[in-house]
């Protein structure tokens, strides 16, 4: 098809683009190859036309409208708009009269039409009319967003339309222009200047800083790449459109106008519908803001629109109506600040879901109404993954809902979902705006169905009759020779195990104990604790596991709280408890009065419903909670266990984990009912339980039950020998790093099975089998549910979540535990009816879930109070309780802190002359606190100073180039905006030369530099133009993987354009403002100095050859961008680098009174350090986290060193606090995966306390009367008051941050090292246990000791000593004095054997 | 107070100036002025009376009507 431009007459002027052209034009840039910016629409007229008067109507549109005359080009990267003064059109026609199928022929057409990608430098629509009979033509009009906005179009179709009539009447159409778009390019630029002084800048400033993150639709994740957006079209009807109305004009919900009370309710419905599909409470959505201020800029063809965001708090308490007055206030500040000019980049990046609400008019055509459609082009911005076109174009009556979809964020079967999930929304709304939020359904049957179906209808009745105890008994009888259990090198077989177990069942049922009754087992892992379980069990009776180093106080509790009949114990163990008043039997002491009752099975009934055990677990009030499970419940669990993880014909199971720990029962019952053998492993003496090292190093056992945790203890070793070829991983999160680890280190097949539950629902009841490439993932799916099991995932209104969106995970099945022994309030509360079935309860975990891409559920934290530390269940709120009781403390909060924060610098020496931090890599500091670099410049700081030259050496070069006067520019300047590139800049401005400055923009240049850059140029008169690349984002990411750093990524690209650059505009030269210290830093090293007589030029020689190799690696940059000029040498001859500061020594303060006194040059503010870019502080976290320490630390230090810089403002820099949130956002926004690097949590709890001040050691000891060591906090830190929310409540997130201040609360004096082993062991603790000095009577575990830190000492002090002194005597030897005696005689007894 | 609103929503907001307009006209409900303007008139007040008017007051309650806006004004000099 043939259209558009015939001839063009002579360039007119060149204009800037408006900020939303500049959008628009970037965006394009980013991504050419698509129709992203098209908007196409199609007015069709049901009544005949006159082809020729409507062509020259059109001719004459386009004549009397510059925005139809609109063309581009750019110039050195900069793209500039001209209108041209005539241009001569001939609007095409396809006629398609004769053509039999002609909507279809018609179809074909248009789908190809939409996509046209337009020549920005040639024209920006495409118009024709389309025949298809004498009495129904279309009339196409297809352009790009940088001319033209959704009222333009009106505008433009109306004045059409009115010149065609004037045609057909026969009336002369006057030659008048329209209103010129021109004009309001000068207008918004004008007003962008007027903006800089008034409040409307502050506003946004104010909304910039509480922009929240863009939400995860439907749980997925914000990346996307492609442009390409299914649209899905929603008609929502005459009635509830008239209803709308209605409801538009009640009192509260009313606003300015019509239009106005509908975009509130739309926005209010949009925010509702997000909230629902992501759970975010604060949000943002883009909504473009007309724009047109006067009225005759409301008659003015173009491009006026801007996007904002509009921002909304929304509470799970909300009703419609409260969300709507919300939204009203948010809607009205945008009114009021949203001005030509007033919307920037940054203020974009918070959303990813646009609003379009659309109230554009057509006029009727020859009385006849229009009907007009707006053509998806399948494309949109790919920021934006969810737009919303409300639109009404005929005046119909009816509002149409158009969801443009991004496909790499939806999937096709989410995408048919969405209008229907909102529509459900805007129902529920129509029928009353007082209705919750939270209340109306969201998904439709058809999904909760379909969920039912893939979830909850895993039934398996084969053994649901069955129980343990028959269970054993059976295998008992098939196998009597084989162990039952082992232990060191004694064995019980399984006809002794069953004999004793049946003396006891005998002996209990003597002692008074039937069904129905509780019996507490108190005893160390042993083989009396397998009879004792399995006595209680046959007996009828439930037991009560009661780990052996539970203090006595709490044994006491639950002994009285389940009212147990009976205790079964051993005479070490009694003796620690206080006189107790029920039954006991001691199983070592008595054992002759057992052994006296019948081996026969006693053959009882066991009914399914009859409670096999009551497992406690902590409780938030401050009590632990017994859970009564039931022998059909823990049926289940077993009869799923055996069937899924017992591969082999006697499976080795070990016991090594706390009896009284849910876990634990699969290590004992699993085997007992396989044939299996339990394999015993000692409890340990001290809190800290390593007995998972001992199961490693024995290597007797085929299945592992354990914890991450445990884990952590193992992956580093060679476990390639091990026989466990099954392990099931339970308690906690299990992260994919660990698992790969884990795969790493046995390095051979291994089944490894995630299992979730929770006590309430027996053991484990969600289970998922990992495969190998579930490392890449960022979260280990807790899988699917165990048969008879029933999962869902609600929200706090019980409704069922959408696929992917997070929710609280409830169970049902028969794994369900009876509820809470003695407490049927808490029961009722946790245990409720399922949905309408008030027969059936299903339990509310409190864990929060999702169901993710491949259909498998994900688990993804707590709603409460309730943390793991090794697997173990921890209510902070019991620990509270248990600590406020102490009379000294007035109030206290316990917070559970995770991995070690990036913004912890506490403990960190600093170099008293450069700032140079400790934590840089082989740092050494004198006595005096000098660092080691410092001391060594000082050896070579007078050879270096060979290298520096004079302004006149400068000069000199200026003045040798060849062919000067045929050279555009004397040299390139780079120009960062920062303040040494600018004094530079000004100088060689001072020093008469030609420049040419630029900058590279990486899109994260703060605004502030930007403004100086403009300021600074324009003063001096210098050209100046900005490079990009729309590769950049690919770079940063190369760069922080290769590097952890961006700025390695960005120098490239920057030496890489600026070259190119220079090369074509002929420029000998490219000046840098690199820094003095950043000579040191990147090339001038101490190793260049070494030879006594420094020779200049072979330096520069090396350098030269340094700077060739760099162009030619192989990396994102030689990808992304053109190199090919770098394969010649002669590029480096033809365009050479001069580093200003070689030639001139500038002090600060020289430099700052230059910059205050010459240049228009103000220090920014808005990037929170002396750098100008805002994607830097994501390369500081990255290499914080990954390499430790800042890397402006080494370059700051010779900015210091060599005096330009000051010593506190380097440390300020280097110290600064990150902003997670906003540097996860960028990192989102160049496709940063960050999960990737999250480092295994170590986790401790830190008891905070107002009242008298006490020692940790007092508080711990008090705290262990009532509470079990791994309840007891590692660190008590005493606070005058505790900090408070504005609600009240203890801020945790305050006492989190105060937390990075890590103080030794020990009661002993710091005592230092007195001899050379103590040297190197309070070295070993200082680092591993990140503490700044050890004292040589401090206690392991009152600084924080853990088992793996334990473990990582170990290593470090074998390897140190050439020992291999076991974990253990960590513990057993707990300060670095009594360390330090025990390796001293080791190594003493060493050498004597030697001898 | 009434003419100086009266003038500006004249001269400024509505399509032709031979609208004759009272204090009683609804401004908004008769389509007289739309958003657009509605803020370019606050922008006015806050100038020419030299006060703010936050988000949470833009409400016809307050503008529906220059009579309404008298009274708002006046609440605000006592407040």
């Amino acid at each position: 098809m043939k259209n558009g431009i015939e001839q063009v007459s002579q360039e007119k002027e060149l204009i800037d683009l408006t900020h939303s052209q500049l959008l628009f034009w970037t965006g394009q840039k980013i991504d050419q190859v698509s129709p992203l910016y098209n908007m196409a629409l199609t007015f069709e007229f049901s009544t005949a036309i006159d082809v020729a008067k409507f062509k020259e109507a059109f001719q004459l549109l386009v004549q009397k409208s510059d925005t139809l005359r609109i063309v581009f080009e750019e110039k050195d990267g900069i793209p500039f708009q001209k209108m041209l003064p005539s241009v001569s059109v001939n609007l095409d026609l396809l006629d398609l009269s004769d053509q039999a199928d002609n909507d279809q022929v018609y179809d074909n057409w248009l789908n190809k039409s939409v996509l046209k990608i337009f020549d920005t430098k040639v024209q920006l629509y495409e118009a024709v009319l389309i025949k298809f009979s004498e009495q129904r033509y279309v009339f196409y009009l297809n352009q790009h967003h940088l001319i033209t906005d959704a009222w333009a179009v009106s505008v433009l179709y109306n004045n059409l339309i009115k010149i065609y009539q004037q045609l057909i009447k026969g009336e002369t159409v006057d030659q008048l222009l329209y209103p010129s778009f021109k004009d309001y390019v000068f207008f918004e630029k004008q007003n962008r200047l007027e903006l800089e002084s008034s409040p409307i800048k502050q506003y946004w400033a104010d909304q910039l800083k509480q922009l929240p993150l863009p939400p995860r639709l439907y749980g997925f994740d914000q990346q996307s790449t492609t442009t390409r957006a299914q649209r899905i079209s929603l008609d929502i009807g005459l009635e509830r459109s008239e209803k709308l109305r209605e409801i538009a004009m009640e009192k509260g919900i009313r606003s300015w106008t019509m239009h106005l009370s509908l975009f509130n309710i739309f926005s209010s419905l949009l925010f509702t519908y997000l909230y629902r599909i992501s759970g975010q409470e604060s949000l943002s959505i883009g909504t473009p803001a007309h724009n047109r201020p006067t009225q005759i800029f409301k008659n003015t063809a173009g491009v006026f629109i801007e996007v904002y965001p509009l921002l909304a708090q929304v509470s799970p308490e909300d009703s419609f109506l409260s969300l709507i007055k919300k939204v009203q206030i948010a809607t009205n500040g945008l009114l009021k600040n949203a001005q030509p000019g007033a919307s920037q980049p940054a203020l974009s990046r918070s959303f990813n879901v646009v609003l379009n609400y659309i109230n554009a008019s057509f006029s009727e055509f020859e009385n006849l109404p229009v009907k007009s459609e707006w053509v998806h082009t399948g494309h949109v911005d790919p920021r934006h993954h969810l737009r919303l076109q409300v639109y009404d174009f005929d005046a119909s009556g009816t509002i149409q809902l158009h969801f443009d979809l991004n496909e790499d964020i939806f999937e096709a079967q989410t995408r048919a979902l969405v209008p229907q999930h909102f529509l459900n929304l805007l129902d529920a709304f129509i029928e009353n705006r007082e209705t919750q939020i939270l209340a109306p359904k969201v998904i439709t049957n058809q999904e909760y169905q379909k969920f039912n179906s893939d979830f909850n209808q895993n039934f398996d009745d084969s053994n649901s009759a069955e129980n343990i105890v028959r269970l054993f008994t059976q295998q008992a009888a098939n196998f009597p020779n084989i162990d039952a259990c082992s232990m060191q090198d004694q064995t019980l077989t399984y006809a002794d195990l069953d004999a004793k177990s049946n003396q006891l069942a005998h002996y209990l049922k003597t002692s008074g104990i039937s069904s129905g009754d509780r019996v507490a087992v108190y005893l160390e892992r042993s083989f009396d604790l397998v009879i004792a379980i399995l006595g209680v069990l046959k007996a009828g009776a439930a037991f009560i596991p009661i780990a052996a180093n539970y203090p006595k106080e709490r044994i006491n509790y639950m002994l009285q709280d389940s009212a147990a009949k009976h205790l079964l114990t051993n005479k070490e163990l009694s003796n620690s408890l206080d006189k107790i008043t029920i039954d006991t039997t001691l199983l070592d002491e008595n054992w002759n009065e057992i052994e006296a009752n019948n081996s026969d099975e006693l053959n009882l009934d066991i009914q399914g419903n009859d409670l096999a055990y009551i497992m406690y677990t902590s409780g938030s009030t401050g009590k632990p909670k017994g859970v009564m499970i039931s022998n059909a419940a823990i049926n289940n669990y077993i009869q799923f266990a055996k069937k899924e993880y017992v591969k082999v014909d006697h499976p080795v199971f070990p016991l090594f984990t706390m009896i009284g720990f849910d876990l634990t029962i699969t290590s004992i019952l699993v085997p007992l009912v396989s044939s299996g053998t339990i394999r015993i492993y000692k409890d340990a003496p001290s809190s800290t339980d390593l007995s998972i090292l001992d199961v490693i190093k024995e290597n007797k056992v085929d299945v592992l039950k354990l914890t991450p945790s445990h884990l952590e203890l193992i992956k580093n070793m060679d476990l390639s020998k091990s026989m466990v070829s099954t392990m099931i991983v339970g308690g906690e999160a299990f992260k994919p790093n660990l698992a790969k680890s884990i795969y790493k280190a046995f390095n051979k097949n291994l089944n490894i099975y995630n299992e979730y539950g929770p006590t309430e629902a027996s053991v484990g009841c969600v289970v998922y089998q990992l495969e190998e490439n579930d490392f890449d993932r960022k979260n280990i799916p807790i899988g699917k549910p165990i048969p008879n099991t029933q999962v869902y995932i609600l929200d706090q209104h019980l409704n069922p979540v959408p696929q992917g969106v997070t929710g609280e995970l409830y169970l049902a099945g028969r794994s369900l535990a009876n509820g809470y022994f003695n407490q049927e309030n808490l029961t009722a509360e946790r245990f409720i009816d399922l949905f309408s079935d008030t027969d059936r309860k299903m339990y509310r975990t409190g864990d929060f879930v999702r169901i993710n891409k491949s259909g498998e559920l994900e688990y993804l934290g707590r709603k409460d109070n309730q943390v793991k530390i090794g697997g173990i269940r921890i209510e902070l709120g019991e620990i509270e309780v248990a600590l406020a009781k102490i009379n000294t403390i007035d109030t206290c909060t316990i917070i559970h802190q995770k991995s070690k924060l990036v913004n912890d610098h506490e403990g960190l020496d600093y170099c008293t002359n450069c700032g140079l931090p400790s934590n840089y890599p082989d740092s050494t500091f004198d006595e005096v606190g000098a660092c080691n670099l410092c001391n060594s410049f000082e050896s070579y700081q007078k050879k270096a100073s060979k290298y520096f030259k004079t302004r006149e050496d400068l000069k000199l070069e200026f003045d040798a180039v060849e062919n000067k006067e045929q050279r555009p520019y004397d040299c390139m300047m780079l120009l960062s905006g920062g303040k040494d590139s600018s004094y530079a800049l000004g100088q060689l401005g001072d020093m008469g030369l030609k420049v040419l400055a630029f900058t590279l923009d990486n899109g994260y240049i703060s605004e502030q530099a930007k403004d100086n850059i403009t300021r600074v140029t324009t003063a001096l008169g210098v050209d100046h133009i900005f490079g990009e690349t729309a590769a950049m984002n690919e770079i940063f990411v190369d760069s922080l993987k290769k590097f952890s750093n961006v700025c390695n990524g960005c120098f490239k690209v920057l030496y890489t354009l600026s070259t190119k650059i220079a090369l074509e505009k002929n420029i000998p030269y490219i000046v840098t403002g690199l820094s003095r210290g950043q000579f040191f830093e990147t090339r001038l090293t101490e190793e260049l100095f070494w030879k006594e007589d420094v020779d200049i030029e072979r330096i520069d020689d090396i350098i030269l050859n340094a700077r060739k190799a760099y162009h030619r690696v192989d990396d994102a940059v030689s990808k992304f961008l053109d190199v090919s000029m770098f394969e010649d040498d002669q590029v480096f001859e033809k365009v050479q680098f001069l580093d200003f500061y070689r030639y001139s020594d500038v002090s600060m303060d020289e430099m700052m009174h230059y910059l205050d006194n010459k240049l228009p040059w103000i220090r920014p503010t808005d990037t929170g350090r002396s750098t100008n870019c805002l994607i830097n502080q994501v390369g500081i976290y990255v290499h914080k986290k990954e390499r430790g320490f800042s890397n402006y630390a080494f370059p700051y230090s010779w900015d210091v060193r060599l005096g330009h810089k000051q010593r506190d403002a380097a440390l300020d820099e280097i110290n600064e606090e990150l902003d997670e949130k906003e540097i996860f956002k960028i990192m989102d926004e160049i496709g940063y995966e960050r999960e990737g690097e999250v480092v295994s949590a170590q986790e401790s709890l830190i008891a905070y306390y107002t009242g008298e001040k006490q020692s940790t050691t007092s508080l711990k000891n008090l705290l262990s009367d009532s509470l079990p060591a791994f309840m007891i906090p590692t660190q008590f830190k005493h606070l005058n008051k505790l900090p408070l929310t504005t609600n009240g409540k203890v801020d945790v997130q305050a006492l989190l941050n105060k937390t990075d201040t890590y103080q030794i609360e020990t009661d002993t004096p710091y005592v230092a090292p007195s001899n050379q082993i103590e040297e190197m062991l309070c070295e070993m603790w200082s680092e591993v246990l990140s503490i700044p000095k050890a004292g040589i009577h401090y206690m392991f575990l009152d600084l924080g000791g853990t088992s793996l830190s334990a473990i990582r000492l170990t290593a470090r002090i074998n390897d140190a000593f050439e020992l291999d002194i076991p974990v253990k005597d960590i513990f057993d030897y707990p300060t670095i004095a009594k360390l330090g005696k025990h390796i001293e005689s080791i190594i003493l007894s060493l050498l004597e054997e030697s001898h | 107070m009434n003419e100086i609103l009266i003038k500006y929503i004249q001269e400024h907001l509505l399509s032709s100036s031979d609208i004759e307009l009272t204090s009683e006209d609804d401004l908004l409900g008769s389509g007289l002025v739309d958003s657009m303007g509605m803020v370019k008139l606050i922008a006015f007040i806050e100038q020419e009376f030299n006060l703010t008017v936050p988000p949470q007051d833009m409400v016809i309650e307050n503008f529906m009507t220059i009579s309404y806006i008298e009274n708002y004004l006046e609440q605000r000099k006592q407040a």
